[in-house]
């Protein structure tokens, strides 16, 4: 409805009018219980020159709403009450008021339900959707994809920032205007949030950075408490004045939101038609999080290690679910530099799909870098894409139309970017000039299914210097002549030295050789810091990093004689005063030494011999100092880490599969989000040698039961925090005992103690980690 | 802020007692820089005359007799030094429960900071759990408000989410300090046993 219409006017507030007539109550419900003075609103609004009218529906859905209408019933009159106007109708989509997990417990799929609902309910009735006043991507991502599957009507979606110029959530005007333009929305913008002269600044950000039509709806200024409510200051006149400035700069529908009247509606009226200035909006390729925005417009680095070729550690994590391996991961390649991270999760046998989604929200939990989700099942792409909170780089399409006909569709649908290979049916071929005819298919092609140039990256391949020396150069040509097509580009970097000695060297040098030739993206291992130093100082030499500011910040305290790996924590060694033996390091909590102190032990004394004769003993000294009050928490954890590095290395004496003092299950019940008393708990049961199996927070007791019945653990260990979850904590006890778990059932949290937990039939309380884990001990020594 | 009380009160929700190594003075004084860097300190706030029906009961009745009337708040942090925590989990358990315990302290503290723009005559900020009451009360105050426009939510657990926030009422026209005798957690509590308290004694 957009097209060619000119400047488009919304309705105003609806709260303020409902004020002023003295209406009270859940503002939805008005739709039944006073139909008429909604309709006359709507019809007020109509008059003042609306072109469309929303539906007196915000918040309504199945979660938000809670009262005694049937939600099909308020729906229905909400948009009956709205077509009385005689009026294109647009349904009013709120949030659910419900934080997504991990900080609320809201689901991806739970919210996106809740909206697919509404959409199911309305399509035939509405004009379009307007989501409006989200503060959270991820749920708006959610509610768009939800009215985007279930309707064929237009979406319009708007989110509220606050005065730091993020959402509540902490993206930014760029972030969402780009997010939302990818998940193909009709129009997109700002409402509520401010008033119009504080949204400006923001507005223009959007438009800078997308060619959708942008909507915007302020609220008539900044709320004022007075008189025991929130009122709104500014003018008719003064929002007026504003309206013309942001008709000016290229929006392209204008209404208002809390405090706006038909009054101010009827002041901007005049600005219905008008023709909304063309704009012109330099593209360049970026990836994103919820909160981070990548440009390729200079060198980037893709840190390489969440990918399990090559690493069993990491193969096992994945096999085992083991979330907490894959976040370490990312966070260290986030501090070693790296810009965005590669995710790759093919292991053979399982389920790449779903492990790619749990990988995702894993990893975006934790991380703020974008990712680039990398799989060769288009699938698991997309289910890495639709549960991501950003956009993604897609690795990869190559110039085989049976997948390109695989992945474009879901980089279109999700708005993401996609790498494409160059090679195909025919394999890699060999000179840079058929490698570039390939890159050229591709982007023609992306072009085919909507996806534009900027976003399409194309990897023109490394193959190895020991067995194809002379196409070291054609991969390095190939670079240019993308560049050349206005394309970024990205290699696998290290490939280059497969199968000759001192491979850092060749690596480096090729990188170097290969930024040169233009490449945007480096996919290399971010922990090597010879290979991050590279692209440093390349930053500068290329006049990237203006005034080597960069540079100089990171390199500032690096000795002449000690390479760019040293430069980093050169000062924390210097100042570690040194330790004795394994015990020493212990009890100092210090995880470098403890590891290396036990690497000497094992090659004087048997595994058990240090666990029993050092590594025990230590602890237990650590437990007491801990009870004397002698040493403090993070102390304690400290020496716990110290500990758990030291069992790490005598893990590998005993074998992979060595379970070396016992598995546990842990748990934070359902319901319960406060989970930092059994994460302490896990890292000291760790520190002691028992392996633990962590179920998480706001667990189902369906999944305890699983867990304990599969791992048939030592003891299964349950926390709550606060008095309501203790009878989650009661009812998961009851299922365990139901299905025939007989592990002993520990509890802990801070409204527990013993009798309580003789109460709901736990088998014993520990009040703190120390003593859960002599708890444990003792039944460990028991069960012999 | 006052950061050696900031410091203090990080150090007791860690259960620091007698003297504290100089070495976690420094970690703490870091993960509160990070704390702070990671705070988006949000509140909304109501003010009453008359009591809302829960507030009629004890032990809000008693809380807010001689009060002339009453704000309902809620306050929050935001959810990015939780989400903090959460990663530093995985990486370095000990930084994680030191900066948790920092976005405690600073949580309080600025809170206690917001509350100035009540006025001097006030009380201290009761919060439905304290001192008999349900915590299932913080419903009513997120009826009252709506805090999710701040990005509060209140679970199905009584909880609140983002977990650095808070509920309560403040008294008006009245003053009153906190006591232990009015926390929930006063009768296990270390400190109370220990004579101490587990918060800044006066404001920081």
């Amino acid at each position: 409805m957009l097209s060619g219409k000119g400047l488009l006017i919304f309705d105003g507030g609806m709260g303020s009018e409902f004020e002023r007539m003295g209406l009270e109550g859940d503002p939805v419900e008005l739709n039944v219980t006073h139909p008429e003075q909604v309709r006359a609103v709507h019809r007020a609004y109509v008059q003042a020159g609306a072109d469309v009218i929303t539906a007196n529906s915000f918040g309504l859905n199945r979660i938000k709403y809670r009262g005694e209408y049937p939600l099909e019933r308020l729906v229905r009159a909400a948009v009956e009450n709205a077509r009385s106007a005689g009026r294109e109708v647009f349904f009013d989509v709120g949030p659910t008021g419900a934080l997504l997990a991990p900080v609320g417990t809201l689901t991806f799929d739970e919210a996106y339900e809740a909206y697919a609902e509404i959409a199911r309910l309305t399509s035939d009735m509405v004009g379009g959707y307007i989501a409006e006043t989200f503060s959270d991507l991820y749920e708006l991502k959610a509610c768009v994809l939800a009215l985007k599957e279930c309707s064929d009507k237009p979406v319009y979606a708007t989110v509220t920032f606050d005065r730091t110029g993020r959402t509540l959530t902490g993206s930014t005007p760029e972030i969402v205007a780009l997010l939302l333009e990818g998940l193909g929305v009709d129009a997109l913008g700002v409402n509520c949030s401010l008033g119009p002269a504080e949204l400006f600044p923001l507005v223009q950000r959007m438009l800078a950075v997308t060619d959708l039509p942008v909507i915007v709806q302020p609220n008539r200024g900044l709320p004022v408490w007075r008189e025991g409510r929130t009122q709104y200051d500014l003018s008719d006149e003064e929002f007026a004045r504003w309206a013309e400035k942001y008709a000016q700069a290229g929006v392209a529908v204008l209404g208002g939101c809390c405090g706006t009247t038909p009054e101010t509606i009827r002041r901007i009226a005049h600005l219905k038609g008008r023709e909304v200035p063309a704009r012109s909006v330099p593209r360049v390729t970026q990836v994103c999080s919820a909160t981070q925005l990548v440009a390729m417009d200079g060198v980037r680095i893709c840190g390489e290690r969440l990918n399990p070729t090559g690493k069993p550690k990491l193969r096992d994590a994945l096999r085992e679910g083991n979330a907490d391996y894959l976040v370490a991961e990312a966070l260290r390649q986030e501090e070693a530099g790296a810009d965005l991270l590669d995710l790759n999760v093919g292991v053979p046998g399982l389920d790449e799909p779903a492990v790619m989604q749990r990988a995702v929200l894993a990893v975006q939990e934790s991380c703020a870098l974008p990712l680039q989700l990398d799989s060769s099942d288009a699938a698991a792409l997309e289910a890495g894409a639709r549960y991501y909170n950003g956009i993604p780089l897609l690795n990869s399409v190559n110039g085989e139309e049976a997948v390109m006909a695989r992945v474009f569709p879901v980089a279109k649908k999700y708005g993401a970017v996609v790498l494409g290979l160059t090679m195909d049916d025919g394999g890699v071929p060999r000179t840079a000039r058929e490698r570039a005819v390939i890159a050229q298919r591709i982007i023609e092609r992306a072009a085919q299914y909507g996806i534009p140039r900027h976003r399409v990256m194309i990897d023109t391949l490394v193959l190895t210097a020991s067995a194809e020396q002379p196409l070291v150069g054609e991969t390095l040509g190939a670079l240019s002549l993308v560049r050349g097509m206005g394309v970024n580009t990205a290699l696998g970097v290290s490939n280059v030295s497969f199968g000759l000695p001192a491979r850092a060297l060749l690596n480096r040098t090729f990188l170097v050789m290969a930024l040169s030739h233009g490449l945007n993206m480096p996919i290399l291992n971010p922990l090597d810091a010879e290979m991050t130093g590279a692209v440093r100082a390349f930053d500068v030499l290329a006049n990237a990093d203006r005034g080597a500011a960069r540079y100089i910040e990171l390199y500032k305290d690096m000795q002449p004689a000690a390479g760019a790996a040293n430069a980093a924590g050169a000062a924390r060694t210097a100042e570690a005063p040194p330790v004795k033996n394994l015990y020493e390091s212990v009890l100092r909590g210090l995880a470098g030494e403890a590891a290396s102190f036990a690497a000497a032990e094992l090659a004087q004394h048997a595994p058990l011999e240090v666990v029993n004769g050092t590594l025990i003993p230590a602890l237990n000294e650590v437990g007491a100092l801990y009870a004397q009050g002698k040493l403090f928490l993070p102390q304690l954890i400290s020496c716990a880490e110290a500990a758990k590095a030291a069992f790490a290395v005598v893990g590998e004496k005993f074998g992979k599969d060595a379970n070396v003092r016992g598995k546990i299950v842990l748990a934070t019940v359902k319901g319960d989000v406060h989970d930092i008393g059994k994460n302490i708990v896990k890292v000291v049961a760790q520190s002691h040698g028992y392996t633990v199996v962590d179920l998480g927070k706001d667990v189902a007791k369906e999944r305890v039961v699983e867990a304990a019945l599969r791992e048939k653990p030592l003891v299964v260990g349950l926390s709550a925090l606060m008095t309501t979850t203790v009878k989650s904590m009661e009812e998961t006890i009851a299922a365990l005992r139901a299905a025939g778990c007989t592990a002993p059932i520990y509890v802990g949290g801070a409204v527990l103690n013993a009798q309580i937990a003789r109460t709901i039939g736990a088998d014993g309380y520990t009040p703190d980690a120390p003593s859960f884990v002599a708890a444990l001990d003792a039944l460990s020594a028991r069960r012999g | 802020m006052n950061s050696s009380e900031l410091r203090r009160a990080a150090c007791a929700y860690l259960g620091c007692r007698g003297e504290v190594p100089e070495e976690l003075f420094a970690l703490v004084d870091g993960c509160m820089e990070e704390a702070r860097s990671l705070a988006h300190f949000r509140a909304v706030a109501r003010e009453y005359t008359a009591p809302l029906p829960f507030l009629r009961q004890e032990p809000y009745a008693g809380f807010l007799a001689g009060c002339s009337g009453y704000a309902l708040v809620a306050m929050t942090l935001g959810a990015e030094a939780e989400r903090r925590v959460r990663a530093l989990m995985t990486l370095d358990p000990a930084r994680a429960v030191v900066l948790d315990a920092c976005a405690s302290a600073l949580v309080e503290c600025e809170a206690d900071a917001w509350e100035e723009c009540l006025g001097p005559a006030r009380t201290y900020r009761f919060c439905p759990g304290y001192g008999g009451s349900d915590v299932a009360d913080n419903a009513y105050i997120f009826r009252e408000l709506d805090p999710s426009r701040i990005g509060m939510q209140l679970l199905p657990s009584g909880m609140i989410a983002p977990q650095k926030s808070m509920a309560g009422i403040v008294g008006l026209g009245k003053r009153a300090h906190r006591t232990c005798e009015n926390c929930m957690a006063a009768a296990g509590c270390i400190y109370k046993k220990e004579g101490r308290t587990c918060y800044p004694e006066k404001g920081c």
